[in-house]
């Protein structure tokens, strides 16, 4: 652990508020075993020591609900117009500089941090590039703001920018992503689609930008814009134009200077601003405050930083024009703690700043996350409540290149800041591994138990052989940072289209036990005139449990239909992918990222080094539970036959009553008891999934990743889904991530923590290369006291031993939250752990909110 | 008492295993709990594990009804004559006092988990395979095995084998017992017990002998027993505001607990939940607090920090307030 030396120490013990009580490096403002009580969640006030920070906190609303802003749409609306004859590389960078050099800029009270969307706090742009018409068919419906259909995360709009959007409505059509993707599309590939039966859902991309990536950070703090406007005119005159590979080259850097450009005047513009607020103002500490930010954004609008504040300053504005430029979500912020360390030793040393004023910088940077935001349709938030801009995931702790522990101080201020400002942005990754040291596993296991759901935990030691599998060298794979929600990725280097899709397993077993035909297929299916009424079905006839003679041939008919539904899965998402990079490459971000104005290639295009698009399956609990049913209750006990077993599942268990309580109940092998039975049938699920999806080229210039994990997505697809033969009735969620199942009648893990920790991990985690996720829920007392906190750290770390790759924690009464529903208004600042995220648990809707109640509560007191 | 199995096999008649027990003993612990318990103590949360001998459990909400299911009738040998139901079709009772073939059959073929059996056989061997699955939390936290109630003693022969055994197999024991049991079947029980959990609820036995049915003089007398021995204990006491958590009561009872010297390792004092009242009512009887209401969180809470306080003052005893501080010297 790199720490300062014991004289370091004690020459900085009174730069902090409670010296005295640490006695163990490293240093931070708060001791490393700091408690902030359990289950507490969001509701303290003033949780921040720093009245700065608290007053910032006083006018931080603690919502995603927001305003949609039109001034960007029309800019580069504008942009496009003024330059009808260029490429489309060179039309989206006039786009996107035109943003930057005109659009409205913020400054607020008592910020250290500026930089923002273009719009004021909570405010949305628009990006037409994506698709105009979604925005303004969700107004004209009734569907953006609040309605009976939209509680949560809806955004407010005037009739004035209701008119100047669908002013440019026209404009649109046809010359967004899309439109050209779904002129790609065919009936087979969209029969089992979003638009279809919901087989599969590989519509995330298709009306916004892929996102989920970090840029290259060691590039923009080493080089400055001005370095890499340097790279880009260095290229462009080493261009011999007679080779047609050089003209797109042309293209492209032509391109990447003029979003370059953009990008510096836009700090520019932010540093001019902050001059003329500091000449207005009076009070001479803030004055003083505002001239600084003026001088650090004079200077990084070029330059590479020189101190912290100036590299957060940057950190946080090149950030910001990535999302002006793409709406994509989780866009992230790397491995902070390794990349800001050297400013924050700078720093110290030469005392250009204290401990307490970088740690109310970072405060500062977390709120000025948690500002942002994103427009999302009606029927994606229903799923994704809560959401904000999205996955800003910030990684901390893990391994260095050289295979040292990377835990440094800000490793701890990064996660004490969490706990001083409870509010869910950035979503924070704690990276483990078998010598992770002892103080950050304390100082991890103290803010998970405060309760907000911060920080997720990742395992060095099957992640990083995980991404090894994917051909990336040690060295790269050991820096490894985590985006958005689950995925593990190099950053800076890859274009992972992580999250791109999810395949529900549930749905692909219900149509390999019942020969291609959904369960309940009758004429009120939208879908029935083009299918049911010709006599066809959904799928392949691959099989029938009403005939099948043995469990082998339902394990052989689901291999079949989950090769048929990847098949489409997969299609679909090149199509989307081909749609971005003819309609909407991204010059800014390639600039931004490792390799793109050297190859002078686009992002979108396979610009950066590594390129995967990375789908999900979904219901691996349902899925293994579904078929241990089968083989015990039809092929070994033959205590139901199949036909009675599908036709119990197709009448929604209604006169099935003695069946529906026996395949809930602990009778019947379920996942998640560490029951071998039980468990290997799970993990010959999810393998599948994975066989039938890992390496297949993708259009981008690399291959497919497959991942385990849903996030909320298993609500949106249980909501497509009949019922099903583990127990579930029609409609409900099937089983989140790698968890086990519950269903309305109960839950079918009833073993406790150390059973799930091994029915989990023996599931091939290192296989499903965009990763995996575990969601536990404990309550408060389990957790309480240093027993709860040592033993849980002990259950972590056997996770980590046992190669689970990554877990997230609800720290939450049952009865909170059933009083959090009931009395949302006492309930305001309750942080919950969605999945990948926190949210305001009052902000969700009902469904998810029963969703969370329901997982199997840990609670042994 | 010892059971056997149907192949004369010795076995423990417990009611519950419990993974990821972390209040009984050091670490992450699997808790056993044997049925059977001399005492009647009116706050017991598992009256599930008082009676000797497994019991027919019932829970009428799980019940699907005669109409729809009626598998318990259609399997018991007996035509179903224990069985009672409401009129309404739904199960109330299985009346294993008279008429009952005793076979446990209804368990079995009850799909909704309405009819539960409080109390399985179980031998070491298939002990031993659910501590063997856990080994590695074990040896995480310092953790190991707790053996609880009901009271465990009463199967002090099957203990005392059980114990052996994990000892052989490297797991640390933990026993949990009230300790009005004869000393000698203590005894037994001792040589592969490495943490004793005991509890004093009253320093005066007609208090004792008024609330729990039974006076306290042969449970002091064992625990100096056990304390002699040198094994490392934990003792507690259930605070439960009205009954028993006057001054002159707990400060008797601390008086003792500094007596027993420097095996006692901690004492810890439980605040009273009011918990098990459904497993009463599956059980058809009556919760004997009936409807005693424990004072507000922040009054007992303030009660219990205090007595913590008065106690170690006093006394100089390792006091705790509740078992969430880890055991000086225990666990990892």
């Amino acid at each position: 652990m790199k720490t300062l030396t014991n004289a370091e120490n004690l020459k900085n013990k009174d730069v902090y508020a409670h010296a005295d009580e640490v006695d163990v490096t490293p240093l931070a403002i708060e001791p490393y075993d700091k408690e902030w009580g359990v289950g507490l969640s969001g509701n303290t006030p003033e949780p921040s020591p720093f009245p700065r920070i608290n007053n910032i906190l006083k006018v931080t609303a603690r919502t995603t609900n927001g305003f949609v802003s039109p001034e960007r749409a029309e800019l580069v609306t504008e942009a496009y117009k003024a330059h009808p004859g260029e490429s489309q590389e060179v039309k989206c960078a006039y786009g996107i500089a035109n943003v930057l050099e005109n659009t409205p800029l913020y400054i607020y009270d008592d910020e250290l941090i500026v930089g923002g969307l273009g719009c004021d706090k909570k405010g949305a742009p628009v990006h037409p590039e994506f698709g105009l018409n979604w925005v303004c068919n969700e107004m004209r419906d009734g569907l953006m703001d609040y309605s009976e259909q939209r509680t949560h995360d809806y955004f407010s709009y005037t009739p004035e920018t209701q008119r100047r959007l669908e002013a440019l409505e026209d404009f649109w059509k046809n010359r967004c992503v899309e439109d050209y993707a779904n002129s790609l599309l065919t009936e087979e590939q969209l029969k089992g689609s979003h638009a279809g039966k919901g087989v599969f859902f590989a519509d995330a991309y298709i009306h916004c930008g892929a996102g989920h990536l970090g840029l290259d950070y060691d590039r923009l703090l080493g080089m400055g814009f001005g370095g890499i406007r340097k790279e880009i005119e260095e290229n462009l005159a080493k261009l011999d134009l007679s080779d047609p590979k050089d003209l797109e080259r042309h293209d492209f850097l032509r391109a990447a200077k003029i979003a370059n450009a953009g990008a510096i005047r836009h700090i520019q513009r932010y540093a001019e601003l902050l001059a003329a607020k500091a000449a207005e103002t009076a009070d001479p500490v803030r004055k003083g405050e505002l001239e600084q930010m003026a001088a650090n954004c004079a200077w990084v609008a070029e330059n590479p930083p020189r101190t912290f504040w100036e590299a957060i300053q940057l950190v946080h504005l090149a950030n910001c024009i990535i999302l002006i430029e793409c709406n994509g979500h989780s866009i992230s912020y790397g491995r902070f703690d390794q990349y800001m360390y050297p400013y924050y030793k700078h720093d110290i040393e030469t005392g250009v700043s204290t401990r307490e004023k970088m740690q109310e910088l970072i405060e500062n940077f977390y709120i000025k996350i948690w500002d942002l935001n994103k427009l999302r349709d009606h029927i994606l938030i229903k799923t994704f409540g809560n959401g904000g801009i999205g996955g800003p995931a910030l990684t901390l702790g893990g391994l260095k290149p050289d295979g040292r522990d990377g835990t440094n101080e800000l490793t701890f201020m990064c996660l004490d800041a969490n706990a001083h400002v409870r509010v869910p942005n950035p979503w924070l990754a704690v990276r483990l591994h078998s010598d992770t040291p002892w103080e950050l596993k304390v100082k991890t296991a103290n803010v998970i138990r405060l309760g907000t759901g911060e920080p997720k935990i990742f395992n060095d030691d099957v992640t990083i052989p995980s991404m090894m599998s994917s051909d990336i060298p040690l060295e790269e794979a050991r820096d490894y940072q985590v985006v958005g929600c689950v995925e593990p990725d190099v950053s800076g280097k890859t274009y992972g289209w992580h999250d791109a899709g999810h395949m529900n397993m549930a749905k692909v077993l219900e149509l390999a036990i019942n020969n291609g035909r959904c369960f309940h297929c009758n004429a009120e299916c939208p879908r029935w005139s083009k299918c049911g009424a010709l006599g066809r079905r959904l799928g392949p006839q691959t099989g029938d449990l009403r005939t099948m003679t043995s469990f082998d041939q339902v394990l052989e008919s689901y291999d079949k239909q989950m090769k048929y539904w990847c098949d489409q899965m997969v299609s679909v998402l090149n199509a989307v992918d081909i749609a971005h990079q003819n309609v909407r490459p991204l010059p800014y971000l390639s600039t931004v990222m490792y390799g793109c104005v050297e190859k002078g290639v686009d992002v979108t295009k396979g610009g950066t080094k590594y390129n995967f698009i990375g789908p999900q399956g979904i219901g691996i609990g349902t899925t293994g539970d579904g078929l241990s049913t089968i083989k015990q209750l039809v092929f070994e006990e033959k205590k139901v036959t199949g036909a009675e077993l599908i036709q119990a599942a197709e009448d929604n268990w209604v006169g099935h009553e003695p069946l529906y309580a026996l395949v809930n109940s602990d009778k019947v092998h379920h996942y998640g008891n560490d029951d071998d039975y039980a468990d290997d049938l799970t993990k010959f699920a999810m393998d599948t999934y994975c066989k039938h999806i890992e390496r297949r080229p993708n259009a981008h210039g690399g291959f497919f990743q497959p991942g385990c994990y849903s996030v909320t997505v298993n609500v949106a697809h249980g909501v497509k889904q009949w019922a099903s033969i583990e127990g579930r009735t029609a409609f409900e969620p099937v089983s989140d991530c790698m968890g086990a199942v519950h269903t309305h009648c109960c839950s079918h893990d009833i073993k406790g923590p150390t059973a799930i920790c091994k029915s989990v991990t023996k599931m091939d985690h290192a296989r499903a290369t965009n990763g995996t996720l575990l969601n536990w829920k404990f309550s408060p007392s389990a957790l309480a006291g240093k027993t709860g906190r040592d033993n849980f750290i002990a259950l972590m770390d056997e996770y980590v031993h046992r190669k689970g790759m990554h877990s997230q924690f609800s720290v939450t009464s049952q009865e909170t939250l059933i009083a959090a529903q009931k009395h949302p208004e006492d309930y305001r600042d309750l942080l919950v752990r969605v999945a990948g995220y926190s949210a305001y648990f009052v902000e969700l809707n009902k469904d998810l909110q029963d969703d969370i109640i329901g997982r199997t509560s840990l609670s042994f007191d | 008492m010892l059971y056997h199995n149907e192949k004369g096999e010795p076995c423990g008649l417990i009611y519950n295993i419990q993974g990821y027990t972390i209040h009984d003993g050091p670490g992450i612990r699997t808790e056993l709990f044997f049925k059977g318990c001399p005492l009647r103590c009116p706050w017991c949360s598992n009256p599930e594990g008082i009676h000797v001998g497994p019991q027919i459990g019932v829970y009428p909400s799980k019940c699907l009804g005669q109409d729809k299911c009626n598998y318990c009738v259609k399997d018991c040998p007996l035509g179903g004559s224990p069985i009672r139901f409401d009129g309404d079709g739904i199960l109330t009772a299985v009346d294993m006092e008279k008429q009952c073939a005793d076979c446990l059959k209804c368990t079995e073929s009850c799909p909704g988990g309405a009819i539960m059996v409080w109390g399985k056989k179980m031998t070491i061997p298939e002990i031993l395979k659910i501590l063997r699955s856990d080994r590695d939390f074990y040896e995480r936290t310092g953790g190991g095995v707790t053996l609880s109630g009901g009271e465990v003693l009463v199967q002090w022969e099957f203990a005392a084998m059980l114990l052996e055994a994990c000892h052989r197999e490297n797991i640390h024991t933990c026993v949990e017992s009230a300790l009005h049991i004869p000393t000698e079947h203590v005894d037994a029980v001792l040589p592969h017990t490495d943490i004793f959990i005991t509890d004093v609820k009253y320093a005066d036995s007609a208090r004792h002998k008024e609330v729990t049915g039974v006076g306290n003089e042969l449970i002091l007398k064992n625990i100096r027993h056990v304390a002699e021995t040198g094994i490392p204990m934990v003792i507690r006491t259930p605070v439960v505001p009205g009954w028993n958590d006057d001054d002159e009561n707990m400060f008797a009872i601390g008086e003792f607990v500094k007596s027993l010297g420097d095996s006692v390792i901690q004492y810890q004092l439980l605040p009273y939940r009011k918990m098990g009242t459904e497993k009463y009512a599956t059980l058809n009887q009556p919760y004997p607090m009936g409807d005693y209401e424990a004072p507000e969180r922040s009054v007992w809470e303030v009660n219990l920090l205090r007595l913590r306080d008065e106690l170690r003052e006093r006394y100089g005893i390792p006091v705790e307030a509740g078992s969430g501080e880890k055991l000086p010297g225990y666990g990892k």
